[in-house]
């Protein structure tokens, strides 16, 4: 059996009393600073993202696997938690305490995550479930350190594709089959709209709640620029950025194809969108599962290709996903636990055929999206094999996805240093260009570089 | 009676020497041994977070990892924020709006409902109405009113007497008007009400009086009414002053502060620093310094009205 103190483990987390540093550090109490793991000792842990009760099937398949999980581990106790992640209030909670022993919340966090001692390092855990060799590497890049330690598990992941109306593509006699692959098109495709289909927005930008700063920074990466130079120490914005924010400017000013809402976060832009009355937007194909369950959009009328590219072509788009935070507090025994349940809930599928075809008729007899297309949290044989499985009870129509499967762009991380910050502070920028139509574009980058310095230095301290 | 003073005299003097026996016997442990439970909580739930925030804007914290103290670098992170500048215009910006354009308003209803003869509770009900409506979904709904699109329901409303359509929220010049015109909404109903019932205690025999003099309308209510009201006048101008200085809930709901931060505020600032950014000591910081401000500005207010209410 394997025993590793502590001290080892949680190096980040061994001093985590509130302002109290001094006497937290010389306190076994509460958080058990001096047990060494011991995989057969009785624990109990909280497990976020539980399904609400507005959500029936789920919620029973979910506590059933909670149950099957408890029984096949006997010495762990589960305490579910309907704890989901929220960009408004995730700050507050984490720093308060108040989160389960594992959930899940936006990849964007990673770093900061890291970086603030704020995820305890998880690689010891991984390598007792052997977990860590099959996750997807490209993912895992995202969730090291220097030293290559892992502090977290990725899943859900997604790249940032372009969403479209198949049915506003008809109406304007453009092909439904043939997203926009680059800016130009999408310029051309959304005169083309305007000029066929009243009443419809052709181009929405998200540009509030950090989603402007996030759409921004994608456009970016798609004319081949970058926003923060790779180790986050400082800003890089330059042409690329100037040539994104000047197409949106004479996409809104000169051909009017923008409508006239430029506050769209991701929610509304999404009902906006699954109202029928936008052409296209930025999103990822997890779009999909909002705007056809939660707002009864047709499915029929969905399509995504993938992220339209600038300048010389194929510079990649912006990836993003979900990480299980793990809580920095929690004792080793705790942490393995909680690795075990991960391991168990979010991979068991994709390998073990039962698992896998009884999660998918669950989720397709609860009118979920199955088979919905993503980046697989593990590498593609496994994934592949996994949809082999799942087959029959793919509800999802992967054809009007074609244009988003089929792509080989290169897949780039968020900016590293303050991710969110970068984003909230590159939102005006992108609000400024579309509601000032004599904005001066290159000061308007030149004072963001400035704001993003400041962040960075701050971030860095 | 010379004499009774002199006599009186020593015995205060005595009385002022304390004695605890006598203290305690007199009741004085009891009220201290009363006001204690609600000294302790209202130190541990009012005073304690204040000194905690204090405390928090000289560190650099993220409340998992041990604080770490900063001197005074969250301060000049806070005043080198080149959006400092731009939120602290807005913020007066929308308190000087809502000074000129809404502040008046709910003296003008109460007036008018107070002038009302007949079906006065029914008035008092419509005025006080948007009050009741949760801001939270008020907001949703006007942002709905303000949809941009000629279609939107201000928009069309307008296009009937041939104005508009106007980009509401979408456009920098015209944002922080626009949500100056919903917290005159949501808000006069509620001060509304406080100068109706202010307007109830003046008495009844002067604007009788000022009709036997022949007064109209107008100059009952420039020289009856608003001097009555004086003093209830002042106090709702410094509480909304310090309102509007605090203004969060509309900016957030409606713009996220934007376009381009034309309606970020103060505290829409303060409130990124900390569940935006993590960033708890800035956002400390940030929240003394309006603390201060607010400070001074409550004395000021105090000094100046002070000598305005007594002349």
């Amino acid at each position: 059996m394997m025993k590793l103190s502590r001290r080892h483990v949680l190096a980040a987390g061994s001093s985590g009393a509130v302002l109290a540093a001094t006497a937290a550090c010389s306190d076994p109490g509460a958080n058990g600073a001096t047990e060494d793991l011991d995989p057969a000792a009785d624990v109990t842990i909280s497990v976020g993202d539980q399904p609400t009760e507005d959500k029936p099937e789920e919620l029973a398949a979910f506590n059933d696997r909670v149950a099957e999980f408890e029984a096949a581990n006997a010495n762990i106790t589960i305490e579910p938690s309907p704890e989901v992640w929220e960009a408004q209030t995730f700050q507050a909670k984490l720093a308060g305490g108040t989160l389960p022993t594992v959930m899940g919340v936006s990849l964007t966090y990673s770093y900061e995550l890291i970086e603030n001692g704020q995820l305890p390092n998880m690689t010891p855990y991984l390598d007792e479930l052997d977990l860590t060799g099959d996750l997807n590497p490209l993912a895992l890049d995202n969730v090291k350190d220097d030293d290559g330690n892992v502090y977290t598990i990725p899943t859900g992941l997604f790249s940032v594709g372009i969403a479209y109306n198949r049915n506003v593509f008809e109406q304007a006699g453009l092909d439904p089959d043939a997203p926009p692959a680059t800016w130009d098109e999408v310029r051309a495709f959304a005169q083309q709209i305007k000029a066929n289909v009243p009443g419809v927005t052709p181009y929405a930008q998200m540009t509030t709640n950090n989603t402007g700063g996030w759409m921004l920074t994608t456009m970016t990466y798609a004319n081949g620029g970058r926003i923060q130079d790779d180790a986050g120490t400082e800003s890089v914005m330059g042409e690329e950025t100037i040539a994104a924010l000047q197409l949106l400017h004479d996409m809104r000013w000169v051909d009017d194809t923008m409508g006239r809402e430029f506050l769209y976060d991701q929610e509304s832009v999404r009902q906006a969108f699954a109202g029928g009355t936008i052409g296209m937007v930025l999103q990822a194909p997890d779009a999909y599962d909002t705007l056809v369950r939660d707002y009864g959009f047709d499915p029929a009328h969905f399509g995504i290709g993938q992220l339209p590219q600038g300048g010389s072509g194929a510079n990649g788009t912006l990836t993003g996903g979900t990480l299980k935070l793990f809580d920095a507090k929690a004792t080793p025994n705790q942490l393995l636990a909680a690795a075990k349940w991960i391991k168990y809930y979010d991979f068991d599928k994709y390998y073990d055929e039962a698992v896998a075809l009884d999660d998918a008729e669950t989720n397709a007899a609860a009118g979920n999206p199955v088979g919905l297309p993503g980046l697989p949290p593990v590498s593609q044989e496994i994934y592949d094999r996994y949809l082999g499985w799942i087959e029959p009870h793919i509800n999802v129509p992967l054809e009007q996805f074609a244009g988003y499967t089929s792509s080989t762009l290169p897949l780039i991380a968020e900016p590293p240093a303050g991710t969110q910050q970068t984003y909230a502070a590159l939102d005006p920028v992108v609000q400024q260009i579309l509601t000032d139509e004599h904005a001066d574009i290159a000061q308007a980058v030149a004072d963001a570089t400035e704001v993003l310095n400041g962040i960075i230095a701050q971030a860095a301290r | 009676m010379t004499k009774t003073l002199e006599a009186a005299a020593p015995v205060a003097k005595r009385r002022k020497r304390f004695n605890a026996a006598r203290w305690a016997r007199g009741g004085g442990l009891h009220a201290v041994l009363l006001a204690v439970p609600v000294v302790l909580v209202y130190a541990y739930f009012s005073w304690g977070p204040v000194i905690q925030g204090l405390v928090l804007s000289f560190q650099k914290t993220n409340l998992i990892q041990p604080a770490e103290w900063v001197g005074w670098s969250n301060f000049t992170y806070v005043l080198a924020d080149p959006g400092l500048v731009q939120a602290s215009l807005n913020t007066a910006y929308f308190a000087l709006l809502a000074l000129v354009f809404g502040f008046p308003v709910p003296i003008v209803l109460a007036v008018l409902v107070n002038e009302l003869r007949k079906y006065d509770a029914l008035y008092n009900a419509l005025a006080y109405l948007p009050a009741i409506v949760p801001p939270v979904a008020a907001i949703l709904l006007w942002k709905f009113f303000y949809d941009p699109d000629a279609t939107g329901m201000f928009n069309t409303a307008l296009g009937w007497i041939g104005l508009g359509p106007f980009p509401w929220l979408n456009a920098e010049h015209s944002a922080m008007p626009s949500i100056v015109l919903y917290a005159t909404w949501a808000g006069a109903g509620s001060t509304a009400i406080i100068y109706i019932a202010a307007l109830s205690t003046v008495r009844t025999e002067l604007y009788e009086a000022a009709e036997i003099d022949g007064a109209g309308i107008w100059r009952r209510v420039w020289h009856i009414t608003l001097p009555q009201l004086r003093n209830v006048i002042f106090v709702m101008m410094l509480l909304q002053l310090i309102g509007t200085f605090q203004i969060f809930t509309e900016p957030f709901l409606f713009t996220g502060g934007g376009p381009n931060n034309a309606t970020q505020t103060i505290l829409l600032k303060i409130y990124n620093y900390a569940f935006v950014n993590g960033d708890f000591g800035a956002a400390t910081a940030l929240s003394v310094l309006l603390a201060l401000f607010l400070g001074l500005l409550s004395v000021a207010y105090y000094f100046v009205t002070k000598r305005w209410s007594t002349s």
